[in-house]
C-alpha cells in the first residue's frame, strides 16, 4: 500500500515536471535578460525582453496579428449573423442539410484547397492581410453559420412579432432583440473565429509577401536563428506576448457565457 | 378608438382554407371575445385583424379604413400574446418604453405613461426587474401594460390567461374587466374558455371550423343558441343533449316542434321526481358546495348519460336510482343539422 502510493507520487511529480517545465522555462527565459535558453533560476530580472518584443518590427507584427483576427472575426460575424438569420426564419427547403454539407466541406484540411484559393487572391490582388481576412473569413462561415442559426432559432418567433407591432423595422429588431438575446452565440462566434485566426500560420505564409506584413506567428517563425544566434530571452517575451490573447479570449468567453445567455423565453 | 368591421374575410394556407368568409361589425369600445375550440381559427383570425397575417379575401377595416395592407405598427392596435412575448434582456420598464421609444416620444412623457401603467397594474415594485425576475401573473401585467402605455385605439389578446393557475386566472379575468371599464377602449380577446368569454365579453363570437357558430351577448348564447354546437359550448356545464323519446318522459305535457332530432336541456334546467320522467343511476357525485353535479346512466341504449345539477341535499348518492324531468320553459329543439327550432314553451 505504501509503496504503491509513493510510486504512484513519483509517476505524478514526474507528469507534473513534464507538464510545467516548458512554461516554467518560458517565465524563467522570459524574465531573464540575459538568458542562455538553459531551464534555471533567472540570473538577472528584468522586462527588457518584452520591451523588445514590444518594439519596431514585434510591434509592428502584433499590429498585424490583431488586424488579421480582429478582422476575421468581425467580418465573419457580420456576414454569418446576417446570413443565419435568413436560415432561421426563412422556411428553405433543405437549409440545414445545405448547412451541414458546407460544415462539411470546412472539415476538409485547409491545406487541400490552398491551391486555388491562392490562386483566386492572386487573380483579385489580395495577396495580403485583407486576402487572409476574406480567405479565413470564406473558411470559417459555415461553422459560425450553423452556430448562430440555432442561436436564433431559440428567440421565440413573437418577440420578433410583438416588436414589429410595435414599431420596430427589421433592423431595430435585429438589434434590439434577436442580437442581444443571441449574445452569448455572437461571443462564441468572435472569440473562436479571433483565436483561430490568430494562431493562423498557413495561410500568413503563403499570402503575406513582405515582412513588415507578417503577423505575429510568422514572425516567431523568421526570428528562430535571425542574427547568427537565437535570442532565447527575445523569443520567450515574444511567445508569451503571442500567447496572451487566447488566454484574454478564454476568460472574456467565460464571463459573457456566464452572464449573457439569454436564449430562455418567457413563459408561465 | 375605433369601430372594427371584418367583411367575408377569409384566410387559406397553401391548400387549407382555415377561416371561411367571416363578417363581423364592432362598435367603438365594445368587449368582443372570439371562443371556440383549440384550431377553430380565433387566433388566424386576430391576428389578420393585427396585421401579422395577410388576408386573404374580404376586407379589415378599422376605424372606416380598409387596413388589409397597412403594417402592423399603422393600425393603432397593441396586442398582448399568449406567451407575453416579453423581451428578456430588458427590465420591466425597458420593455414598457420599447414602443414609445420608437415611435420617438419623448422621454418625460415615456417615463409618464410607463409610470400610469405601473399603476394601474400594480407593477411599481418591479419596474427594474427583469421579467425573467417575475411570476406568471406578474409577467402578464406587464405584457398588458406595454400595450397600455401605447394608448391603442384597438386592444388585441390572444389568450392571455392561460399560462396561468385557475386562481390567478380569476383575479385576472376581473383586472381585465375592470380595466376595459376604465379605458373605455376597443377589445377582441380570443379564448377557448367558455367561462372567460361568457364573464367578460359585451357580444361573444362563437366560432367553429373557420366559421361564425353565432354572435350574440352572453346571455343571448346562454338562452337562444342558434344550434347544437353553441349550445353545447356555451354554458357553466355541458347541455345534455336527449332523444325525442327521452324528452317525451322528461317534458309528458309538451308539444315539440316538427323536425325535432334532438332536445337539449341544461343541468341547472332538470329537476328531480319521484316517478315518472327519464330513469337512471347515479354514477358519480361531484360536491362543489353552493350545488352538486350527479353524472347518471340512463336505462336505455340512446344518449345514455346526462348531468344533473342541484343545490337540494337528499338527492341521491353513487348507486342510487333517480327520476328526471325537464323545464320546460329552458329546453332547446334542433333538427337534424343541429340548427335550433323554436319552442313555444320557452320563455
Ligand atoms: N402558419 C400556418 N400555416 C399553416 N397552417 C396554419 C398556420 N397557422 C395556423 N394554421 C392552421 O390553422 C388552423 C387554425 O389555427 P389557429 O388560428 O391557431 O387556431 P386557434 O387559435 O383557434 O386554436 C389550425 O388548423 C392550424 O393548424
Ligand atoms: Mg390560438
Amino acid at each position: 500500500m505504501m509503496n504503491k502510493s509513493r510510486t504512484l507520487n513519483i509517476a505524478l511529480a514526474f507528469m507534473a515536471v513534464i507538464w510545467v517545465s516548458p512554461f516554467a522555462w518560458l517565465l524563467s527565459t522570459a524574465v531573464d535578460p540575459i538568458a542562455t535558453g538553459q531551464l534555471r533560476f533567472p540570473k538577472e530580472l528584468g522586462l527588457n525582453n518584452f520591451a523588445q518584443a514590444l518594439t519596431g518590427e514585434s510591434l509592428l507584427q502584433l499590429w498585424n496579428s490583431l488586424f488579421i483576427a480582429g478582422g476575421t472575426a468581425t467580418l465573419t460575424l457580420v456576414v454569418a449573423s446576417g446570413s443565419a438569420y435568413a436560415l432561421s426564419r426563412l422556411k428553405i427547403p433543405g437549409r440545414n442539410a445545405f448547412l451541414w454539407s458546407l460544415v462539411l466541406l470546412r472539415m476538409l484540411p485547409p491545406t487541400g484547397i490552398l491551391v486555388p484559393i491562392y490562386f483566386a487572391a492572386q487573380s483579385v490582388g489580395l495577396l495580403n492581410n485583407v486576402g487572409i481576412i476574406v480567405a479565413l473569413t470564406v473558411l470559417n462561415l459555415p461553422f459560425a453559420m450553423l452556430l448562430l442559426k440555432n442561436f436564433f432559432d431559440t428567440v421565440p418567433v413573437e418577440l420578433e412579432e410583438a416588436a414589429h407591432v410595435e414599431g420596430a423595422s427589421l433592423a431595430t429588431i435585429l438589434r434590439r432583440v434577436v442580437l442581444p438575446m443571441s449574445k452569448a452565440g455572437l461571443a462564441v462566434v468572435w472569440f473562436f473565429t479571433f483565436t483561430s485566426a490568430w494562431n493562423e500560420f498557413l495561410f500568413p505564409l503563403l499570402f503575406s509577401r513582405t515582412e513588415d506584413a507578417f503577423p505575429m506567428s510568422m514572425g516567431l517563425y523568421s526570428a528562430f536563428g535571425r542574427n547568427g544566434s537565437i535570442q532565447y530571452g527575445f523569443l520567450a517575451a515574444f511567445s508569451i506576448i503571442y500567447a496572451t490573447p487566447a488566454v484574454a479570449v478564454y476568460f472574456l468567453l467565460r464571463r459573457n457565457m456566464n452572464t449573457g445567455f439569454a436564449g430562455v423565453g418567457v413563459k408561465g | 378608438m375605433a369601430d372594427l368591421a371584418l367583411h367575408s374575410v377569409e384566410k387559406t394556407f397553401g391548400a387549407l382554407k382555415v377561416i371561411k368568409g367571416i363578417d363581423l361589425d364592432i362598435r367603438n369600445g365594445e368587449f368582443i371575445v372570439f371562443v371556440g375550440p383549440s384550431g377553430c381559427g380565433k387566433s388566424t383570425l386576430l391576428r389578420m385583424i393585427a396585421g401579422l397575417e395577410n388576408v386573404s379575401g374580404g376586407t379589415v377595416e378599422i376605424g372606416g379604413k380598409v387596413m388589409n395592407n397597412t403594417p402592423a405598427p399603422q393600425r393603432g392596435i397593441a396586442m398582448v400574446f399568449q406567451s407575453y412575448a416579453l423581451y428578456p434582456h430588458m427590465s420591466v420598464r425597458e420593455n414598457m418604453s420599447f414602443g414609445l421609444e420608437l415611435s420617438k416620444t419623448p422621454k418625460a412623457k415615456i417615463q409618464e405613461r410607463v409610470d400610469i401603467a405601473a399603476g394601474i397594474l400594480q407593477l411599481e415594485p418591479y419596474l427594474d426587474r427583469s421579467p425573467r425576475e417575475l411570476s406568471g401573473g406578474q409577467r402578464q401585467r406587464v405584457a398588458i401594460g406595454r400595450a397600455i402605455v401605447r394608448e391603442p385605439e384597438v386592444f388585441l389578446f390572444d389568450e392571455p390567461l392561460s399560462n396561468l393557475d385557475a386562481a390567478l386566472r380569476g383575479q385576472t379575468r376581473v383586472e381585465i374587466a375592470r380595466l376595459h371599464a376604465r379605458l373605455g377602449t376597443t377589445m377582441i380577446y380570443v379564448t377557448h374558455d367558455q367561462v372567460e368569454a361568457m364573464t367578460l365579453a359585451d357580444r361573444i363570437v362563437v366560432l367553429n371550423g373557420g366559421e361564425v357558430a353565432q354572435i350574440g351577448t352572453p346571455l343571448e348564447l346562454y338562452r337562444n343558441p342558434a344550434n347544437a354546437f353553441v349550445a353545447g359550448f356555451i354554458g357553466g356545464q355541458q347541455m345534455n343533449f336527449l332523444t325525442p323519446e327521452q324528452a317525451a318522459r322528461a317534458l309528458p305535457d309538451t308539444a315539440l316542434p316538427d323536425g325535432t332530432e334532438t332536445v337539449g336541456v341544461r343541468p341547472e334546467h332538470l329537476q328531480q321526481v319521484t316517478g315518472g320522467g327519464i330513469e337512471g343511476t347515479i354514477d358519480v357525485v361531484e360536491e362543489f358546495g353552493e350545488y352538486a353535479l350527479y353524472h347518471i346512466t340512463l336505462d336505455g341504449d340512446a344518449l345514455p348519460s346526462v348531468t344533473f345539477k342541484s343545490s337540494a341535499t337528499g338527492v341521491g348518492a353513487m348507486g342510487d336510482r333517480i327520476h328526471l324531468r325537464a323545464d320546460p320553459q329552458h329546453i332547446h329543439a334542433f333538427d337534424a343539422g343541429g340548427l335550433a327550432l323554436s319552442v313555444p314553451t320557452r320563455h
